[in-house]
């Protein structure tokens, strides 16, 4: 239980960089935070104490491994999150760059031309 | 050849082929672009036949079956939705042809609509619900690259907060996702469907308020709306046009309608919330439009007053409320991508969308202007086109289910819609000028898109006609009406 609640604090700890700080890259790393705060959840979900690789060789019971092995399935999720999560990462930086050329800042209150 | 997999794999395709073709030729890559839509557009068709007259088609990818593979599904909904992305997204991807000829890099925009495409095509036919996270994300992440397209500092600004927006919404409806593989086992729709009324009511209370956080945020309702207009109205035009013209509905209001009407079946509570909420953006939507000075501006947030109606014909459900969700998402998805297109095209002549810097359009440009108005009485709800009929058909609804408040709202902000549109007809298209009037229409090639699109909005009311609408639209009525992900046996396979 109380790795979940592990898992629902780096949450809000990320949320809350998105939410109030104004440094873009502030706001990337809290991305990222919250990120792997919903990664962490699925590993946690398919986890097993005392768990084995999931992988059956010859040495190992098939009794043994249903009990001992963990979900496989929540890496393989957790792997194309984590692609999905580069994605944005790079296009935020890239972005954030951009942005520091045309507004000489990293204030998201200063990059506020936009309005209405 | 499984049909059901081909409006991704075109699109996917076809988004790795153009840039290894055509690595500098912009024009190349556009025809080729317009092409794979043509065969995306051929292939909806296809669907369609075999889905309008009843049924749906179900398979699975590799052939591995349900609790290994993953599932893909086209029923009325998905394929009516599959017909008017594939349709609008063809006609935009032909009026930038001559538009994006101003920016630098154009095969990336392709390559960009066509990822787009093919992320918003997977979301309609999965029936997987970590596929269709994978599918929206592809849609999204090539959305906030094409809103920042034109490097301007505007632009990127919009698309950084639009992107923070987004990737919050992702994480809301991950989290969700992550609630339903711990307390259920599944990511398969209907497995998870089936399961459902076995869950505690407040684990399922707790899923679903991140669902409608997550792709409420996805489709701009109001407390979460205030990522669109800036996206949509600093994007390039046929950027603007595709996203505020399906990539909300596909995105936002499409996978709302699946989650609340088939996997949780009809909710009171769920339902009470869309109806709040979308009269909140249809208001809301509706008073911020009045108050804009900029063209683009104003249809963005008119966008999201129109999203309101859409909400609210789902919340109120029954046949009425669901076929005039439909048409109006139909009859806006035309008429929203044919203004920002004549935005656009007011844009390339004039160098400006400020309506107070705009003076007698209808001089220099007839043919956008009308068409505009055509876009514009399409959107209002002008009787013999499309959304008159949809609101009207909501309105009634409305009154029918006892939503008497409701209904009154939905014909003030009717009559609300009519009047920013006339006030920006009277200021900036048809006012009068001084000197001389020489005429500056747009090339040909960007009017014929134009003209097609303002065809299919004249030929929208049409849709309500007893034979048209049993084809078109009853197969998709009854798909949201009745049909719930948990009675689809495991065992029904097609194909």
């Amino acid at each position: 239980m109380i790795i979940y609640l592990l898992v629902v604090l780096i949450f809000f700890i990320g949320l809350y960089g998105i939410v109030a700080k104004k440094n873009i890259i502030k706001i990337i790393v809290g991305i990222n935070i919250v990120g792997y705060a919903i990664n962490l959840l699925f590993i946690v979900l398919g986890y097993k104490w005392e768990g084995m690789a999931p992988v059956l060789t010859r040495e190992v019971e098939v009794s043994e491994f249903y009990r001992r092995a963990v979900d496989p399935l929540p890496q393989a999720l957790v792997l194309t999150s984590i692609v999905i999560d580069l994605a944005f990462l790079a296009f935020l930086s890239a972005l954030a760059i951009r942005l520091y050329e045309k507004y000489a800042t990293f204030d998201m209150d200063k990059i506020r031309r936009l309005r209405g | 050849m499984n049909l059901i997999v081909m409006p991704v794999v075109i699109y996917l395709g076809a988004s790795f082929l153009v840039p290894l073709l055509f690595r500098r030729d912009g024009e190349k890559a556009c025809l080729a672009a317009c092409l794979f839509t043509i065969l995306g557009l051929a292939v909806s068709v296809l669907l369609a036949v075999r889905v309008f007259p009843g049924g749906r088609l179900i398979t699975y990818a590799g052939g591995w079956e349900n609790p290994m593979g993953i599932a893909l599904m086209a029923d009325g909904l998905s394929v009516l939705f599959l017909l008017v992305t594939n349709l609008v997204s063809l006609l935009v991807l032909l009026f930038s042809a001559t538009y994006m000829k101003r920016y630098t890099g154009t095969v990336n925009f392709y390559v960009l609509v066509l990822l787009m495409l093919a992320g918003m095509n997977g979301v309609l036919v999965s029936m997987d619900i970590w596929n269709i996270f994978v599918f929206f994300e592809i849609a999204s992440l090539a959305s906030f690259v094409l809103v920042a397209f034109g490097l301007g500092a505007e632009e990127m600004e919009a698309s950084l907060r639009y992107t923070v927006m987004g990737f919050l919404s992702s994480v809301f409806i991950l989290f969700a996702m992550a609630m339903i593989y711990g307390l259920t086992g599944t990511l398969n729709i209907p497995d998870f469907a089936r399961e459902v009324s076995c869950l505690p009511q407040s684990h399922l209370w707790f899923i679903v308020s991140l669902f409608i956080a997550g792709f409420g945020l996805k489709m701009a309702l109001v407390p979460f709306h205030s990522w669109l207009p800036d996206a949509h109205s600093t994007a390039p035009a046929p950027v603007s046009a595709l996203l505020s013209g399906i990539f909300v509905k596909v995105i936002g209001f499409y996978c709302v309608m699946r989650i609340s009407l088939n996997v949780f079946g009809h909710v009171a509570q769920v339902k009470t919330v869309l109806l709040l909420l979308g009269s909140l953006s249809m208001v809301v939507g509706g008073v911020m439009a009045y108050g804009q000075k900029n063209i683009k501006r104003m249809f963005a947030y008119s966008t999201i007053s129109q999203l309101g109606y859409c909400a609210i014909g789902i919340g109120i459900g029954g046949y009425l409320g669901c076929l005039g969700a439909l048409m109006h998402f139909i009859g806006h998805a035309f008429s929203k991508s044919l203004l920002f297109l004549s935005a656009g095209a007011v844009e390339y002549m004039e160098g400006t969308s400020e309506s107070e810097d705009l003076r007698g359009i209808n001089d220099r440009m007839p043919f956008t202007t009308l068409v505009s108005n055509l876009g514009m009485f399409g959107i209002a709800g002008v009787p013999p086109l499309g959304n008159f009929w949809s609101k009207l058909i909501i309105i009634l609804a409305a009154v029918g289910a006892g939503y008497t408040g409701i209904a009154l709202l939905c014909i003030l902000v009717a009559v609300l819609t009519l009047s920013y549109f006339l006030r920006l007809l009277r200021t900036a298209y048809y006012s009068r000028t001084e000197g001389k009037k020489e005429k500056r229409e747009v090339p040909v090639s960007m009017l014929a898109p134009m003209f097609a699109l303002g065809a299919v909005v004249l030929l929208t009311g049409l849709l309500l006609l007893p034979p048209v609408r049993s084809i078109i639209l009853d197969g998709a009525v009854r798909v949201m009406k009745d049909f719930s992900y948990r009675d689809l046996s495991v065992s029904v396979i097609a194909e």
